[in-house]
């Protein structure tokens, strides 16, 4: 894991993607905290990290969308998967370089609050900035995840770019959207109903057994039917909350204020770790095609 | 070394391997020969791990590569068809990361490295990047890739393609080297190189073996004749006439006069028999001498053909 992690870092410092994203992610951010902070005068840090969270959502398609492209175009992939290494090993050591080049950028930020202390009479709110900090990393490497895994799902780096944006820019705006959806316990049911029907295929997909997905159809419908008869109103509100478990930026709303806890850093590693191992099953599964 | 049984592998519809079953052993070298498609990287991708059979099992060295797939990749190296290569590395970098990952210790690393571009003559443009290299190069810094942990087991997939004569030489002479302590497996559709290095040949066409023998079984088994070219000095029609009267020959053929004076035939028999001595003593008492006489074995290219063909025609 060690070898790929090394590998790829330096691959993106050979490479101009490197100083390209942490180049351009200074300068943006540097326009909003000469603006905002020295301009404006304001010791309040915090509102400029949630514009960095911004500026690198633009970003991350550009750092991931080489990870497992590349690998695949350039045959390197052979090479890795035939070697000793596991499939995990390799595709965290590649998680990990991302996120250590995204590490860096942060750390180089670290200088504008370092400036402000200079002209900050009342001095800074650290542990506040340093909260906003552990946030704005475990958010980035969220985003991360989600480019990984697209990245592993094509051989061209543009589609691979293309499609991180577009789920990370819903990811985004999610909240907004779930303030549209109907609210109706049918709504609810009917999400439950695809959800299953996708279950049972897969099922089909991956056994080519008749039984095993009639009897896997039958078991969830039968499980839908008697929570629907019981508790209809578990449905209720349903995909709003479907939809609110991918609301990355909901959780960092504790981390901008401040507040360290638990469940949202539970909530970023845990989102992180669901889309490194969709990426390990990706690769493997294509052994099988 | 290496157990294939019943292997097969499917796209959909569309049977790229199908039920292959062989065996490779300890130290022996053993060619892959088929025309393009016919199913020999496919089968070594299976072997290696890098694709999962639709059936069949793979052993290497007792190991089986779905059970146990760190045993078998720790004791393989492979060149596939087309060199893994990553273009921003330099070569001694390159190498020194394809040791790491098939485990080679950081204290034996650049030993190992070292030892690979020597065996492959890349020690002059061992700080030059991978992108800058001429595909002569790019081949055998793939192939150093596969030795370079020095693995039990080499699978080499068209190793000497895009390399010029003076290389291809040198390469196929490494592989024959190799072949004394490791057990290889290479594929190619280039006929002499199998004939050169290989101890065996598997002929591969449409995802099924064709053949498997020895290069030199194969010619003999497969013309199920022996042939003779002679180029006789006297007439025609005399010289035809005699040699038909010879035992044990099958078929006389008259190719007609290239030199004046001389008539140029093909003579077949039962592989059991030599007719040699037979027909000089014949054609010597009758007064005609013997100019030339050579043995008309098939060679590879013949057979490979003849095998490919003749499966098309049974379809």
């Amino acid at each position: 894991m060690f070898a790929v992690f090394k590998r790829e870092l330096r691959a993106y410092f050979s490479s101009p993607i490197g100083y390209v994203v942490i180049g351009m992610f200074l300068f943006m951010s540097g326009i909003f905290f000469a603006a905002s902070n020295l301009l404006g005068a304001s010791p309040e840090y915090n509102g400029l990290l949630s514009t960095m969270a911004f500026i690198f959502l633009f970003l991350v398609p550009i750092l991931t969308m080489r990870l497992l492209t590349e690998e695949t175009r350039q045959h390197t992939d052979q090479m890795l998967i035939t070697s000793p290494l596991s499939v995990t090993a390799i595709v965290v050591g590649k998680y990990l370089a991302a996120v250590a080049v995204y590490l860096i950028t942060l750390l180089v930020t670290v200088l504008y609050p370092a400036m402000m202390s200079f002209f900050a009479l009342l001095g800074l709110e650290w542990w506040k900035i340093l909260g906003g900090y552990i946030g704005l990393f475990l958010l980035g490497a969220s985003f991360i995840a989600v480019g990984l895994f697209f990245s592993s799902l094509t051989e061209s780096q543009i589609v691979a770019a293309v499609a991180t944006y577009t789920a990370l820019l819903l990811m985004w705006i999610i909240d907004a959207l779930t303030s549209m959806v109907p609210t109706g316990w049918l709504y609810g049911l009917g999400l439950v109903v695809i959800a299953a029907a996708a279950l049972a295929l897969i099922v089909w997909l991956s056994t080519r057994s008749i039984p095993a997905t009639v009897a896997t159809a039958v078991l969830l419908g039968a499980a839908i039917a008697v929570v629907a008869v019981l508790k209809q109103f578990l449905y209720e509100g349903l995909v709003a909350k479907v939809m609110a478990w991918f609301s990355l930026l909901k959780r960092y709303e504790d981390f901008n204020l401040g507040i360290l806890g638990l469940s949202p850093v539970v909530y970023y590693l845990s989102f992180s770790a669901a889309f490194v191992f969709l990426t390990v099953r990706m690769i493997e599964r294509k052994r099988w095609m | 070394m290496i157990q294939v049984e019943n292997v097969s592998k499917r796209y959909g519809q569309r049977i790229a391997v199908d039920k292959l079953t062989f065996t490779v052993n300890q130290g022996e070298i053993l060619g892959f020969l088929g025309p393009n498609g016919a199913g020999k990287s496919t089968t070594m991708n299976i072997i290696t791990g890098y694709l999962s059979a639709t059936e069949g099992s793979v052993k290497v060295d007792g190991h089986d590569i779905l059970e146990e797939p760190h045993e078998v990749k720790q004791r393989i190296g492979y060149m596939p068809e087309l060199p893994p290569l990553y273009p921003d590395m330099t070569v001694q970098d390159y190498l020194g990361f394809a040791a790491e990952i098939k485990g080679v210790t950081r204290a034996a690393r650049a030993k190992a490295v070292d030892r690979a571009m020597e065996m492959l003559q890349l020690a002059d443009v061992r700080g030059r990047l991978v992108k800058n290299l001429s595909k002569g190069y790019k081949q055998r810094v793939g192939v150093a890739q596969a030795l370079v942990a020095n693995p039990p087991v080499l699978i080499l997939d068209e190793p000497t393609i895009g390399l010029d004569p003076q290389q291809i030489i040198e390469t196929r002479a490494l592989i024959r080297s190799l072949g004394r302590e490791h057990t290889v497996v290479l594929s190619s559709h280039i006929l002499p190189e199998i004939a050169a290095v290989c101890d065996r040949v598997l002929i591969i066409n449409r995802g099924r073996i064709v053949a498997s023998d020895t290069t030199a079984n194969l010619s003999r088994g497969l013309s199920g004749e022996s042939r003779l070219a002679l180029r006789v000095a006297g007439p025609e029609s005399e010289v035809l006439e005699r040699l038909r009267s010879v035992a044990n020959v099958h078929k006389v053929q008259s190719l007609g006069s290239r030199e004046a004076g001389t008539v140029d035939v093909t003579v077949e028999a039962p592989p059991a028999h030599d007719i040699r001595r037979p027909i000089f003593e014949a054609l010597a008492k009758a007064g005609y001498p013997i100019l030339s006489m050579r043995s008309q074995d098939l060679t590879l290219e013949e057979i490979f053909l003849n095998l490919i063909t003749r499966e098309t025609e049974e379809d």
